[in-house]
């Protein structure tokens, strides 16, 4: 699995998450609002996840492995929503 | 090879092989806007997945294709024979890339020339716009508006400027972007904004992935289309992102890589959007001053030129291009000419036709690990998903029946009850031999392959084909869903292939010679695949001229096959059956297709080692049919064990007619061999050991009875020839899987294959038919 949740109750996105986690990361955010996201060991993240979070505006805890993500998704996560 | 290239290999194939379908049928029905929706499909998505792995020579060549086939769509364009065969090619030329690909393991580093020839081909009809420049020409504005959903939008403003034009204005997004990005913004040359559509997370597309490629970022954002939902509103499943960005690398690089998805892309040049159309203007002013190479005044001109043109840019933040601009004025009133000037103002606002620094490549992730020199080139095999699930539960299963043997195990160690327990054991045997064969059937399923994939090669082959000999044809083919053993479909390809040619090219009468025998100008050549208990069979029939006995006869003669009168007395039926001999030919003239004497012979044997059988059929003036006749599953072969000289061999139990044992007085000598007498047929009889070289057991003298195998050496049904094998002892019978001789002995006639068997020990089964025509060969 790409996405789980730790026994913390943090949502850990692992590895290459594919559009199929968006809808799995969405259910674990509406059923903890204030659950923090972990992608410190994802390596891709599909745009319809980094949607969700977008929408979401979760805690992050990262830097997320992939750079791409850390540089240029994870700064537009920590931005006010607009 | 990494993942992402398997999987493009896979992808690619299946979408070639889909589009030639498209394509076929698109010829033959050109109104067929499915079919054409299906091939423009094909060529966008093969663009795509070479955007994705970064083959930019690939895309282009895609890309050329599709506009060719979008004008198709949109009614500018008819379809034609050469439309057909230029897409044909394209296809073609990918599959060559990906044989490439597959062989390497890496995207090929100099593939342009063979896709540009293809690409100039495509531009020389006029059909083509290149990507990048098919929106206006002189770089005027581009209409805002935006492109059907669905449809890529191919045009980039970027970089068309001609002549003097230097540069156009560009949307206000892109200034806005650049003056919230200040910082970096000096360096930025270009901006993308990019709105996938909706339903591309349903397409497979990650908008996102293919931003991450576009080198030199310098700042992304990433915005709703319109306010951000509740997180409960929002469907995953949506795109809704508008993404914007700045990058260090050029409109013309940018576009390149991210023209892969559906959306609206938009990308530009930064400079121009800093400079403000004011500014523009003046610039656009130089650049004509410095155009007009009248030689009084030149140098003056294009001092204050270049002054001018320096000044504005440095007056909007771009500090380098006004130098560079400056210089190039310089060095323009030595050289007396604009040119360089224009170039570098062009430079500077962001257009490519600068010299500019060597681009570093960006690097694929994850492909230093791969260090396998070469790839094989085996496909992969699709398997539904149902099979597997079979297989698992099937898995289950045997490992209960494991468990249940250990208990039955130690309930026997502690010693009660022992006829209880080898009656348990007996049931679990039961169990695991159902489990196991179970097994075995659920494995060799998932070898099955459907006859689609074999056949689906053919129409195209046709197409080809009867083009060349300037005959009409035209292929049906029935029965696509037959799943025979994999290694069965695969080994039909060739002599399938002979076939049709034969058929073309002898069997099929041009247009003209139809017509005067009152046949549909048009042949058809049918393919046909059937389920038959245990055998799959494949016909090829077409409704061509026919075979005629007497050519055949007079061909055979002509080659020495048999004597005149002998060929007179023959029934047609078996004359017919002489173009199986080898090295028979009736083709008085070798074409480029056949008649090139390697004929039937090798198509029959080739069946024959598949242990199948190959008959024709034909009527004069009506058409041939040839029949191939095969096993389903060509894998589990029953055999028996056989000792000879010593050695165990397994022989097929489908050759074997009988074991006997006969008293040796019943050999009879006939000259140097022997023979037997075997219900009043005279049968000859050799001794395996003999047959393969091995030091025989000296036969004892006379008395004794002697080991016989009976087997079929070949021929018709009830014409077959027999042929007594002389063994030392007779073993067990049993089914195996049979391993085909690799390697080093893959070349050794004479042995159908290897299995292991119960003391893991290794049988070779030998290949009687094929010993026997070794045997006979020599004498």
């Amino acid at each position: 699995m790409t996405v789980r949740v730790a026994e913390d109750g943090a949502i850990i996105l692992e590895g290459k998450c594919p559009a199929e986690d968006a809808e799995t990361v969405a259910r674990m955010l509406l059923l903890d609002p204030a659950a923090s996201v972990d992608w410190r060991a994802c390596d891709h993240a599909h745009t319809a996840i980094v949607q969700v979070l977008l929408t979401a505006r979760p805690v992050m805890v990262g830097p997320p492995r992939s750079l791409f993500l850390r540089d240029w998704i994870a700064p537009a996560l920590s931005g006010t929503p607009t | 090879m990494n993942d992402l290239l398997e999987q493009f290999l896979v992808e690619c194939r299946d979408l070639i092989d889909a589009a030639t379908a498209d394509l076929l049928a698109l010829e033959t029905a050109p109104d067929d806007t499915e079919r054409l929706n299906g091939a423009f499909r094909g060529f966008h998505t093969l663009k795509g997945a070479a955007g994705i792995v970064e083959f930019p020579a690939m895309g282009r060549l895609l890309h050329a294709a599709e506009e060719v086939l979008a004008s198709v769509r949109a009614g500018s364009r008819t379809v034609s024979g050469e439309l057909i065969s230029d897409c044909l090619a394209c296809l073609d030329q990918t599959g060559r890339w990906l044989d490439e690909v597959a062989a390497t393991g890496e995207i090929p580093a100099t593939p342009e020339d063979a896709a540009e020839d293809l690409v100039a081909r495509f531009a020389a009809s006029g059909r083509l716009a290149t990507p990048g420049a098919d929106s206006v020409p002189g770089g005027a504005v581009p209409t805002d508006g935006t492109p059907p959903d669905g449809v890529p939008r191919g045009a980039v403003p970027a970089g068309a400027a001609l002549g003097t034009r230097v540069a156009t204005a560009a949307p206000d997004w892109v200034a806005r972007l650049a003056a919230r990005h200040q910082s970096e913004g000096h360096r930025a040359r270009a901006a993308l904004r990019y709105t996938p559509t909706a339903d591309s997370f349903l397409r497979g597309e990650d908008p996102l992935a293919v931003i991450a490629r576009i080198p030199d970022l310098l700042a992304v954002e990433l915005m709703p289309r319109g306010t951000w939902p509740p997180l409960d509103e929002l469907d995953p499943f949506t795109c809704d992102l508008v993404i914007t960005l700045l990058t260090a690398a050029s409109a013309d690089d940018v576009s390149t890589i991210a023209n892969t998805g559906f959306g609206v892309l938009e990308v530009w040049p930064v400079a121009a959007a800093m400079l403000g159309p004011d500014a523009l203007a003046v610039l656009e002013e130089q650049a004509r001053l410095a155009a007009n190479d009248t030689p009084e005044g030149f140098a003056g001109r294009l001092a204050s030129a270049g002054l001018v043109a320096s000044n504005v840019l440095r007056r909007s933040g771009l500090p380098d291009a006004a130098s560079a601009v400056a210089d190039a004025a310089r060095t323009g009133q030595s050289d007396r000419s604009g040119a360089a000037f224009i170039a570098a103002l062009r430079a500077a606002l962001g257009d490519t036709e600068e010299a500019s620094e060597p681009q570093p490549k960006t690097v694929m992730p994850d492909q230093s690990g791969d260090a396998a020199p070469r790839a094989q080139t085996t496909r992969a095999l699709r398997v539904d998903v149902e099979r597997i699930d079979a297989l698992v539960s099937l898995v289950g299963e045997l490992t209960a029946a494991k468990n249940a043997i250990g208990h039955t195990a130690r309930l026997m160690r502690e010693g009660t009850d022992l006829a209880a327990q080898s009656r348990a054991l007996k049931d679990q045997h039961a169990l695991l031999d159902r489990l196991v064969s179970e097994l075995q059937r659920a494995v060799l399923g998932i070898r099955v392959l459907q006859m689609r994939h074999l056949f689906q090669s053919f129409p195209r082959v046709v197409r080809e084909m009867s083009r060349e000999l300037g005959k009409t044809a035209r292929l049906d083919i029935e029965g696509e869903t037959t799943e025979p053993d994999k290694a069965t479909v695969e080994a039909l390809f060739e002599p399938l292939l002979h076939v049709l040619r034969n058929a073309l090219d002898h069997g099929l009468e041009t247009a003209d010679e139809r017509r005067a025998t009152g046949k549909p100008p048009g042949a058809t050549v049918r393919l046909r695949a059937t389920r038959d208990g245990d055998q799959v069979i494949v016909e090829v029939a077409d409704d061509g001229r026919g075979i005629d006995p007497a050519k055949i006869r007079l061909a055979a003669a002509r080659l020495g096959l048999a004597s005149e009168t002998e060929l007179e007395a023959m029934p047609d039926q078996a004359v017919i059956e002489l173009i199986f001999s080898p090295g028979f030919s009736t083709a008085s003239a070798v074409t480029g297709l056949s008649g090139r004497g390697v004929g039937m012979d090798a198509v029959r044997s080739a069946i024959t080692r598949l242990g199948g059988s190959v008959a024709v059929t034909s009527q004069l003036g009506m058409g041939t049919s040839v029949v191939f006749t095969l096993p389903f599953t060509i894998l589990m072969l029953g055999v028996m064990t056989v000792e000879a000289g010593g050695q165990v061999f397994g022989v097929p139990l489908d050759v074997v007619i009988e074991t006997t044992r006969i008293p040796r007085d019943r050999i009879a000598r006939l000259g140097a061999a022997e023979a037997i007498v075997l219900r009043d047929r005279t049968v000859p009889l050799i001794r395996l050991a003999e047959m393969l070289d091995l030091p025989g057991t000296a036969r004892e003298s006379a008395g004794g009875d002697v080991s016989i195998l009976v087997a079929s050496a070949g021929g018709q049904a009830g014409a077959e020839q027999l042929c007594a094998l002389e063994v030392e002892a007779f073993g067990e019978r049993m089914d195996v899987m049979l391993k085909p001789m690799e390697g080093l002995l893959a070349g050794v006639t004479g042995f159908a294959g290897t299995t292991l068997v119960g003391d893991g020990g290794v049988l070779i089964v030998l290949d009687l038919q094929e010993l026997l025509r070794c045997q006979e060969s020599p004498l």
